[in-house]
């Protein structure tokens, strides 16, 4: 049997609403790692086809979620290999967070199809099973490129390309230094490759840092609607989630992640979510409330805070609101709800050096849908970040492309350290090589000729 | 038996031929050389010179195998140096400079030492075959000669052309005829053809060069040999010189431009772009004033010099005008014009890893004919093809290197996955692999399997050995080791490195690239002591110094070699029908079918084959049974 030599993970349900997510990992690690990552039975001592109730804790012990492990052993696995399924609760959130914690542990991220093709090569698979597969990918991928925000492709590609161009440069710099040093040509100096450097470390770095949007590009922005029980939180819910502008979707029966419901602003998917135990963790009461309350504001991108503006906010709820703003996440927008009752202008009124505060009436939103638009500009905003979707700029959606370009950056600052520590060219060359291959890994182009065809238009090579 | 029948017949006697012809022989086949011009056996055709970064990787490696190329560099060389001094040692070539009358000898003597060896002068024009299979040649004046196995090595000779300025005519080499008939003949039998350029320099008379305005170039204080069974290299460097063209040269050039076959567009083939004509560089690099000349020594015994960097096709009296504009070269004679050479070559997506052809069982190309070129380049070829047809007679499973194994790997891997339409010359930004496969270690990675075969003698493997245990036992009494600041500092503020503020390891200091183990153990009075002698070309603590300061890469490295490994074990069936896979590019499905890859690895590394289509193919090999890699007859 051919024995693959490293473990792989992936979440194996599909995205989107779900009550289960599935993460599954295969290999000769997977029970191992698997275990380092469970709280409950000792799993590399189970048998094969066994299934285990327990928690999947971060590395310092915090809960993550509480899965049911399931254990299967090579060769009577999907895989041929030893192969753990972890039922996780809740959306994909969860799942990726457990997926995260496996990655931590030593498993490499699946590529697509890795799971099938191991499947097949350990004989799993019959031909009509295997071609069925390839239709699969073949279909995944162009539903996945229907489904990619189209307008951000082209610069997406552009800006791939451009830190390819650079990173091409600077091996052909220290290439030319290794195989023509008997060449009279003049070499790059310190500086000049450090400038090269620094251009490919903040390039990689600015799309790595766009992933958290392009994330909410592909899942949606998790929003928190938070408030006292008669602040009229459902009534701002309904409100966004209403009228033309929005798509309502009814939400499946979760129990974890409550999101009441999504809508559709600007290209841009938010959902909503009333996390019951929010008006207890104001009050800090109960203890239960509390943690679900930090949990749902953890995962959240945003977090709205209603309340009355004819009674404000009470000496619990502005400690509440400071203690997150305190913590720098998530961003927090109040919103002083039913003016209608007031007699008192719509729009941003600063609360005593509050955050972004809104005062507005839900109810008139209803008949009225400019009353909702500086919240909602202030949100997308705030879920855009500096990078404005409507300037067309630049995200990451991709979970596999976020990986190749994490490991560009660290072989882009390995190659900084390495040229910082005086080292020669053959090993910078070789980090950025890596660096190279892992952008290669997303554009499809992979080749060391590259490197020479520079040199050659560039350098006049040649005795 | 027949006295016209042979197991492995070689045609043509360059560097491919030799070392193929060798290896055959050695493996114990009986083996036939056909060359035009039995005086010219191991003739330099252009730069009297071996080696170089990546190319004298390519010669430590023939040597590590068994081949000759190291050793007969050592006995005709005039001036060794190690290049790259200053970086690292993965990047470090040694490159010897030779006596071309000396060398062409010493190729000869080599073959003239194997039993089993027969040489011929003759012209061969026809590959004779029945039923897909090669049963032999047939040369100009009608002889046949028999054998199951025939390795082409014809160099520049098939249907070459000559171009000096406005004239043309067929050749071979400089006063040598072409060889006519064998493309037609291959061609016929279905094999594509194409054209490819190369060019020589013009030779001067070194009594009519003043030396005293030029800059002089000595070999190495303490020259490096090539093989690792030289002990000792001749002592009496002679040097090279340095000489730069000038605006004023560029212009005397110019004056031929218009004559120029190269501009004039009689030249279809394409040339090597590392190696331009001067031509070329001026007109291409026009803001370059000056460009490099390196006067080379043709031998001991002869005045004639050649004039690296100044290839050129251009009419002889516009060489001869610029020639004389150059500082230091006023009064020179010229002995013979550079010239430019077109010659056929075939494309190498028609040969297998074995370097067989796809089309003809039995038959081997090696050298230019797969549209490389240099001497070590065409070496490495000519001696892989001569196992690989006595691995063919023996019905052994071909000896095909990896890219991880060596730079013979990459080289034939690039040929056959990748192709090339210009003249394919090393370079070490080739090698992935590049901190493993050094000039250094070749021994260490290859002679076990030479020997296995039958070409590295027992001497060779026993020294192989004696250098690993010596290496072994020095680093053993190396790692234990600490050292003061007293001790050390002083040396380490010599070479430019931070001294020592507390005792620390050797192995620690060793890392450092300013420091040599060598130097520090001599500075500390330990070195008699702690050294354990290696036979071979470098001490046992450079070894050391060499793998401290690569560990934690090559670590890396061997990581990525793994990776590579498994998709190399998945073999793509040969008649697999790529043109049924609608899941893939149509290029990749026109490629794959054209180079039908033996695996999957070889397959990603063909351009225009992407990831995605290497994924879908993993999964579309079950359409057929798979079948397991046959173990690699060598490895164990």
């Amino acid at each position: 049997m051919q024995a693959s030599s490293d473990t792989i993970a992936a979440i194996a349900t599909a995205r989107g609403r779900a009550a289960l997510g599935i993460v599954r990992i295969s290999g000769p690690e997977a029970v191992v790692i698997a275990a380092a990552c469970f709280e409950g039975a000792d799993l590399r001592g189970a048998a094969s086809h066994t299934a285990h109730v327990g928690y999947v804790a971060s590395r310092d012990g915090i809960r993550i979620d509480q899965v049911v492990a399931t254990l299967f052993r090579a060769p009577r696995s999907a895989t041929g290999e030893d192969v753990v399924e972890c039922s996780c609760h809740g959306g994909d959130f969860a799942s990726r967070l457990v997926l995260n914690r496996m990655l931590e542990e030593g498993a490499r991220l699946a590529a697509p199809g890795e799971f099938t093709q191991r499947a097949f090569l350990n004989g799993k698979m019959d031909l009509a099973q295997a071609e069925a597969v390839a239709d699969l990918i073949h279909a995944s991928s162009s539903l996945a490129h229907r489904v990619s925000v189209s307008h951000l492709q082209g610069r997406y590609s552009e800006v791939l390309a451009d830190v390819r161009a650079d990173l091409l440069e600077l091996c052909a710099f220290l290439e030319l230094e290794l195989d023509f040093s008997e060449e009279d040509v003049a070499f790059a100096d310190r500086e000049r490759l450090e400038a090269l450097l620094d251009g490919s470390e903040k390039l990689l770095d600015e799309l790595l840092r766009s992933w958290r949007l392009g994330r909410r590009v592909r899942d949606g922005v998790r929003v928190v609607i938070g408030g006292r029980p008669n602040a009229g939180k459902s009534t701002l819910l309904n409100a966004l989630l209403g009228n033309d502008r929005a798509i309502v979707s009814p939400v499946p029966g979760t129990t974890r992640d409550e999101v009441e419901g999504e809508a559709e602003i600007d290209g841009l998917l938010f959902r909503f979510t009333d996390t019951a135990g929010l008006r207890d963790a104001a009050d800090a009461i109960e203890a239960e409330g509390v943690l679900r309350a930090e949990r749902a504001i953890e995962r959240s991108d945003v977090l709205v805070y209603v309340y009355d503006v004819a009674v404000g906010m009470d000496a619990g709820e502005r400690a509440f609101i400071e203690a997150i703003a305190e913590r720098g996440a998530p961003p927090v927008l109040l919103v002083a709800n039913k003016t209608d009752l007031l007699r008192q202008d719509n729009g941003p009124i600063n609360d005593e050096g509050q955050p972004d505060v809104f005062a507005l009436s839900a109810k008139r939103a209803f008949r009225d849908e400019k009353e909702l638009q500086p919240l909602i500009a202030c949100l997308l905003k705030t879920a855009g970040g500096d990078l404005s979707l409507s300037e067309g700029s630049l995200v990451v959606t991709n979970e596999r492309h976020r990986n190749h370009l994490r490991k560009a950056l660290d072989a882009v600052r390995a190659a900084r350290r390495s040229l910082g520590a005086g080292s020669t060219g053959e090993l910078l060359a070789l980090d950025l090589r890596v660096a190279l291959h892992e952008i290669g890994a997303i554009t499809g182009e992979i080749t060391n000729e590259d490197v020479l065809d520079q040199i050659f238009s560039r350098f006049c090579i040649g005795k | 038996m027949h006295p016209f029948a042979y197991d492995v017949i070689v045609v043509g006697g360059g560097h491919a031929g030799t070392e193929a012809a060798a290896a055959a022989a050695r493996m114990g086949a009986r083996t036939l050389l056909v060359t035009m011009n039995l005086q010219t056996i191991g003739q330099m055709s252009c730069n009297p010179a071996i080696g170089g970064i990546g190319k004298g990787h390519i010669v430590r490696e023939i040597d590590a195998l068994g081949g000759i190329m190291g050793k007969v560099t050592d006995r005709a060389g005039i001036q060794f140096r190690m290049l790259n001094q200053r970086r690292g040692p993965a990047v470090q070539g040694p490159r010897a400079q030779c006596d071309r009358v000396a060398y062409a000898a010493a190729v000869r003597e080599e073959l003239e030492d194997i039993p089993g060896l027969f040489m011929r002068s003759d012209m061969a024009v026809e590959v004779c075959t029945e039923q897909g299979r090669v049963t032999g040649i047939r040369t100009q004046i009608g002889q046949a000669f028999h054998a199951p196995t025939v390795i082409l090595t014809s160099g520049t000779f098939m249907n070459g052309i000559i171009h000096i300025g406005e004239r043309q005519y067929g050749g071979g080499r400089m006063g040598e005829r072409a060889s006519t008939g064998l493309t037609a003949c291959l061609e016929k039998l279905g094999f594509e053809s194409g054209r490819l350029k190369t060019g020589t320099p013009p030779r001067i008379d070194g009594r009519t060069i003043d030396y005293d305005r030029l800059e002089e170039q000595p070999g190495d204080p303490s020259a490096t040999p090539f093989s690792f069974l030289t002990d000792r290299l001749p002592e009496d460097q002679i040097s090279c010189w340095i000489a730069y063209t000038s605006p004023e040269v560029h212009d005397a050039l110019r004056e031929g431009f218009d004559r120029s076959p190269m501009f004039a567009g009689r030249i279809e083939g394409a040339g090597p772009r590392y190696c331009p004509s001067i031509e070329d560089k001026i007109d291409r690099f026009a803001g370059k004033d000056r460009h490099q000349l390196f006067l080379e020594p043709e031998g001991r015994n002869t005045y004639e010099v050649y004039v690296n960097g100044f290839s050129t096709s251009l009419p002889e009296e516009v060489q001869f005008a610029a020639l004389r504009n150059v500082v230091g070269l006023e009064q020179v004679h010229m002995l013979r014009p550079g010239y430019a050479i077109e010659y056929d070559y075939f494309p190498p997506y028609q040969i297998r890893y074995s370097l067989e052809t796809k089309r003809v069982r039995g038959l081997f190309f090696a050298g230019q004919i797969n549209g490389t070129t240099g001497y070590e380049e065409a070496g490495a070829q000519g001696l892989m093809a001569g196992i690989n047809a006595v691995r063919y007679l023996q019905r052994e499973d071909p000896v095909v290197l990896k890219r991880s194994e060596a730079y013979i790997g990459v080289l034939i891997d690039d040929l056959v996955a990748k192709g090339t339409d210009e003249p394919y010359r090393m370079f070490t930004s080739r090698a992935e692999h590049r901190l493993l496969l050094r000039q250094d270690n070749a021994d260490q990675r290859l002679t076990a399997l030479g020997h296995t075969l039958g070409l590295a003698t027992d001497a060779r493997y026993e020294r192989m050995r004696a250098r690993q245990h010596a290496i072994e036992a020095t680093r053993a009494a190396v790692e234990a080791v600490t050292v003061s600041p007293d001790a050390v500092n002083a040396y380490l503020e010599q070479v430019g490195t931070d001294p020592l503020r507390r005792p620390e390891r050797l192995v620690q200091l060793a890392k450092r690239p300013q420091v040599s183990l060598d130097d520090l153990l001599d500075h500390i009075g330990r070195k008699e002591e702690l050294v354990t002698p290696a036979p071979g070309p470098e001490s046992a603590a450079r070894q050391i110094e060499i793998d401290l300061r690569y560990e934690g890469y090559l670590d890396r490295e061997r990581d990525l070699v793994r990776k590579m490994e498994e998709m190399e074990s998945l073999r793509l069936p040969e008649n697999f029908d790529y043109e049924a896979i609608e899941h893939i590019t149509l290029e990749a499905r026109e490629k794959l079918s054209k180079i039908r890859p033996d695996n999957l690895g070889q397959a990603s590394r063909i351009s225009g084959v992407s990831p995605a289509d290497v994924s879908v193919l993993l999964v579309m090999l079950r359409k057929r049974p798979v079948r397991k890699p046959s173990p690699s007859p060598v490895a164990t």
